[in-house]
């Protein structure tokens, strides 16, 4: 099974860091952004499978961020993290597209679980996906050279 | 001082309550008194001038039909017939017949001598041509007499008429025994004082009066009297004792005498004065309840006013202290949510610690040692701590609440005792009986259920709490009740009958960080976040309690249809 990715966007970092180093001693693979320019800019480069978005940011904030990665890289998983434990905050993510949301502070144990399960989440759906373009190859294989023209995703 | 703002109103409502209906009172009754006095003195004094009249003709008449009697014996008897003795007795007795005022019987010729007499004096033979009286009579034809006591020093009057018969004039005459005059004048009666009496024209009783003023004496309230006059004059005027008289006065026999009835004004005005007693007195009962009910009333106004002013300052101070809670709730959210950031790296450190220490531990770089292990409890204490802060800033972030959480209908009469039954158990335990009484025309209500959840059982759990204080585990009673309220609400309440808060206390309940309980027993949150969760339902909440009776949470929600 492909190994998942994460992308952390914080503008604290000394959080991100060592959320970083706990996460890699969990055996997950971790890049970081300190605002959402760097994290779209990351996402362009980097086969990210789930983002933990702050909210609260300088300059593009995190429901701004939200929906341009979701407008530029739909499949990308987001999970926000609030400090502010307003439901309606989270309810705004849900609504752009976000799988889930996670309540500032909060443990890595959460922060993984919830990550696994956008993982999966996203998996599934890369399945569907995959299903689907094979289904569309077996009736006509000329689609697969049309598609190896474009870059995925 | 409260009292200050309502003094000048009083005196405004008091003097208009006074004075709106005591200005008509007293015109009713001045008006009432003038007509009232000026008809029963017009009723008076005309009463009396019938009197008056009423006797004058009875005088008048008794002298003309004494005078009659005699014009009879003169015209039916002739001169040289009335000489003789025998005749002239015998017509005085048939004279005696008439009336008994007739003392005696004499005839004169036309020198005035005493031709013939009858009665108790020998007076025959006088010559009287130069007494006033005859040549009055030989004058006028007749002559009446002013009373005199004459030789038998009883008073009397005399009666003579003259009469022309065959070439030669002559004079009968009669004395009149006064007192049959007297009594006949006498026994008018008015009221207790009233009295009529006659004088002569220089002021001499012809009769007697009542009061004092024997016959033949001079009244001495002659001058006030007047000069003869035509008709009935009535005047008020003092007598000689300085008793005031209402008097009626009338002149008979062309102005010879006087026919005088009084009365005492005293009496004869006593109905004018018992109306004055009367009107005086319904004057100061009247007046009396007048301002006793404007001081009534006036008392009840203003007190009615200092009780609404009252409310309406409990209403503002409960609609500042909503607006501060607000505030407070924002600056705390605010707050809690920056703290929020920190706290994440504090967590995300001390888990950072954790692993690294275990990691250490693993790999045997590490000895157990005291400490390590005081190491690993101070680590601890971190976590414990930041827990704590995080349970915190969540409750302070959820009084402080914005915009409407995940709304949908709740069925009161299904949740609360959902919600009753969560604490079931811990009241169990302590022996508190829960009641419910859920009225089932209690409407669905709109909101969060979790949150509304949240609010009951805080609420129950406070009360559970405030019994055992009071109770111990046995005696303690808690009630739910819910119905409909009125502009389409919905009230809960939870009442209980233990400890009760004071008066003091009961004022900051609601504001955030304020507890009774020892320190990390309560953060002081529980009501501020029901209250917020309330006010974002568009709710009120309210508290009532007295101190060891016991304390009632009311809440209070629109209906969600």
């Amino acid at each position: 099974m492909e190994a998942m990715k994460i992308m952390l966007v914080d503008d604290e970092e000394r959080f991100l860091a060592t959320t970083q180093k706990l996460l890699t001693k969990k055996g997950i693979d971790v890049v970081t952004a300190t605002s959402g320019a760097e994290a779209l800019e990351t996402l362009k480069h980097k086969y990210i499978h789930v983002v933990i978005l702050d909210v609260k940011m300088p300059g593009m904030d995190g429901n701004d961020t939200l929906k341009e990665i979701k407008r530029q890289f739909p499949l990308v998983e987001v999970i926000m993290l609030t400090g502010h434990a307003t439901v309606e905050s989270a309810i705004d993510g849900l609504k752009s597209g976000a799988t889930d949301y996670l309540m500032k502070p909060t443990g890595i144990d959460e922060l993984i679980e919830k990550a696994r399960e956008a993982f999966r989440k996203r998996l599934l759906l890369e399945e569907k996906i995959l299903m689907a373009q094979s289904r569309k190859y077996m009736k006509s294989p000329r689609e697969i050279l049309k598609q190896a023209e474009k870059p995925e995703r | 001082m409260k009292q200050n703002p309502y003094a000048g109103l009083k005196k405004v409502i008091l003097a208009g309550m006074i004075l709106v209906p005591l200005i008509p009172f007293v015109l009713v009754l001045g008006i009432g008194y003038y007509y009232f006095t000026t008809s029963l003195e017009n009723n008076t004094i005309a009463s009396m001038r019938r009197i008056v009249q009423d006797h004058r003709q009875m005088i008048e008449s008794f002298l003309m039909e004494r005078k009659a009697d005699l014009e009879f014996i003169l015209n039916t008897n002739s001169f040289e017939d009335l000489s003789l003795p025998d005749k002239l007795q015998r017509t005085f007795e048939n004279l005696q017949k008439e009336s008994h005022a007739f003392v005696d019987l004499g005839i004169f010729d036309e020198s005035g001598l005493h031709v013939a007499y009858h009665g108790s004096y020998q007076l025959s033979g006088k010559v009287y041509d130069q007494a006033p009286w005859f040549k009055a009579v030989m004058r006028n034809g007749f002559y009446i007499s002013n009373v005199f006591l004459g030789y038998r020093q009883v008073p009397h009057f005399v009666i003579a008429i003259a009469k022309m018969n065959q070439g030669r004039r002559w004079v009968i005459r009669s004395s009149i025994d006064s007192q049959i005059f007297n009594d006949l004048v006498k026994k008018v009666r008015i009221g207790k004082t009233g009295e009529a009496y006659l004088l002569d024209a220089e002021g001499i009783f012809q009769t007697e009066r009542r009061s004092g003023g024997p016959l033949m004496r001079k009244d001495p309230d002659r001058p006030k009297y007047g000069p003869v006059h035509e008709d009935i004059k009535t005047f008020i005027e003092s007598d000689a004792h300085g008793e005031t008289f209402l008097y009626a006065t009338t002149w008979l026999k062309d102005g010879s005498w006087l026919l005088v009835v009084r009365q005492e004004k005293a009496d004869a005005f006593k109905a004018l004065r018992q109306a004055s007693y009367l009107i005086v007195l319904i004057s100061v009962l009247g007046g009396g309840i007048i301002i006793a009910v404007a001081f009534f009333l006036t008392g009840r106004i203003i007190r009615r006013m200092e009780r609404m002013d009252q409310e309406k300052d409990q209403l503002d101070e409960q609609l500042i202290h909503a607006g501060r809670l607000a505030e407070i709730g924002e600056m705390s959210a605010g707050f809690a949510h920056e703290i929020n950031n920190p706290l994440q790296i504090i967590k995300s450190e001390y888990t950072l610690v954790e692993m690294i220490l275990t990691e250490l531990k693993e790999k045997g770089e590490l000895k157990q040692s005291e400490e390590l292990a005081e190491l690993e409890d101070s680590i601890d204490q971190i976590k414990l701590q930041v827990d704590r802060c995080a349970h915190i800033t969540q409750a302070i972030l959820q009084f402080g609440r914005k915009g409407e959480p995940l709304a949908k209908d709740i069925d009161l009469q299904k949740f609360i005792p959902e919600v009753t039954g969560m604490v079931a158990n811990k009241a169990g335990v302590h022996g508190i009986a829960i009641e419910q009484e859920i009225s089932d025309q209690v409407a669905d209500v709109h909101g969060d259920l979790r949150y509304l959840q949240q609010v009951l059982v805080n609420l129950l759990n406070n009360a559970i709490d405030a019994v055992i204080a009071r109770h111990g585990s046995s005696g303690g009673a808690i009630r739910i009740e819910s119905g409909p309220a009125e502009n389409r609400h919905v009230e809960i309440k939870i009442r209980d009958n233990g400890s009760g808060i004071s008066s003091e206390n009961l004022k900051k309940v609601f504001t955030p960080f304020f507890t009774t309980k020892p320190v990390g027993k309560g953060t002081g949150l529980g009501l501020s976040v029901c209250y917020g969760i309330i006010d974002k339902m568009g709710g009120s909440m309210a508290v009532a309690s007295q101190e060891n009776v016991g304390t009632t949470f009311t809440i209070r929600l629109p209906s969600a249809k």
